[in-house]
């Protein structure tokens, strides 16, 4: 029927860098926001500011931890 | 100099997000924006309705550049960015890709010039549904439990860590992952017109209110840059359309594959 033209190796293996560059991107953007939410919260519940520094340090340290989990790793 | 830009600056109005809201046409609610999605759809239906119409062993001129355009989204985005399961999901890929398309396209078309994709209500709808089929595929496939195991933790980090890892593997799975492909397209579009609307309006001014040899030379050079970079958005318009698809398609491959 079809001329089949299967896929270029292994699925997407020439469009990977793509998905991989917007998904660290998405990885640091949700460390810092869900962290930074829950310091911003601790913060408001304690009348302190030093929890949303925490919470905002702590998610970027934990989505470049995971920038490198998934797509740093040999 | 600086009185003149200033009194410049009074009579010329600079686009702005203004430009990006519509009386309704003929004081009713509809507006050029809704007027662009329905001929787009309609223009999008048409042609693939006739196109598909009567399809022939050998083809016709209709046909092949019907057959041509839905061949593109399925060997350069469904089988490059899924493989061979993505043959299931290329009537969606290819409807996503022509609707986005032929919106963005409106951008540059004349008396219409006016990207409706530029719209935010629009590629957060398209956005929402892709997210919707990326997770249902992944949960069909692995279970509720198993989709969301399989996504929040990744086998091989210590227990503790996870309370803080899998949060954010959550938001930019269900969260981020909708929203940049969302932002990406409104924002290139909105842009995209924003510039082109500077530089016509702009020039415009320059040649007719400003005057002068300075204003007619700048003029000049603003038109004929706005003519460039009518091309440059046409080629930007495809190339949002092409991303959004394709990433679209990359986030179904993932939820398919994703069986650690």
């Amino acid at each position: 029927m079809h001329p089949d033209r299967t896929g270029s190796g292994p699925a997407g293996s020439g469009r990977k860098g793509e998905q991989d560059a917007w998904g660290a991107f998405g990885l640091v953007v949700s460390g810092v926001l869900v962290w930074g939410v829950v310091g911003g919260l601790l913060g408001r519940w304690l009348d302190s500011r030093i929890p949303v520094l925490v919470g905002l340090l702590v998610g970027m340290a934990a989505g470049l931890y995971l920038v490198w989990f998934r797509y740093g790793r040999p | 100099m600086n009185t003149l830009l200033l009194a410049a600056s009074d009579t010329f109005v600079p686009p702005g997000p203004r430009d990006f809201e519509f009386p309704g046409i003929g004081g009713s609610f509809f507006t050029k924006p809704m007027l662009i999605i329905v001929l787009g759809t309609l223009l999008v239906a048409v042609f693939f309705y006739f196109a598909a119409r009567s399809a022939q062993r050998v083809p016709g001129k209709l046909q092949f550049a019907g057959e041509s355009a839905y061949g593109f989204v399925r060997n350069s985005i469904a089988l490059d960015a899924i493989g061979h399961e993505g043959l299931r999901y290329v009537p969606y890929l290819a409807t996503l890709f022509f609707f986005i398309a032929t919106l963005n396209i409106f951008g540059i078309i004349p008396y219409f010039q006016f990207p409706a994709t530029s719209k935010i209500a629009i590629p957060l709808f398209l956005a929402v549904i892709s997210c919707v089929i990326f997770n249902a595929i992944g949960i069909r496939r692995m279970g509720f439990g198993g989709y969301f195991k399989a996504m929040m933790f990744p086998p091989g980090i210590p227990k503790p860590v996870y309370v803080i890892l899998a949060p954010i593997e959550f938001v930019s799975t269900i969260l981020i992952r909708p929203l940049t492909l969302c932002l990406r397209l409104t924002l290139n579009m909105f842009a995209g017109h924003l510039v082109l609307l500077l530089f016509v309006l702009g020039g415009e001014y320059l040649l007719r209110d400003y005057g002068g040899a300075v204003g007619i030379a700048s003029g000049a050079v603003a038109i004929f840059g706005s003519i460039v970079l009518t091309f440059f958005e046409a080629f930007v318009q495809l190339l949002q359309a092409y991303v959004f698809t394709l990433l679209s398609a990359l986030y179904i491959g993932g939820a398919l594959l994703e069986e650690h």
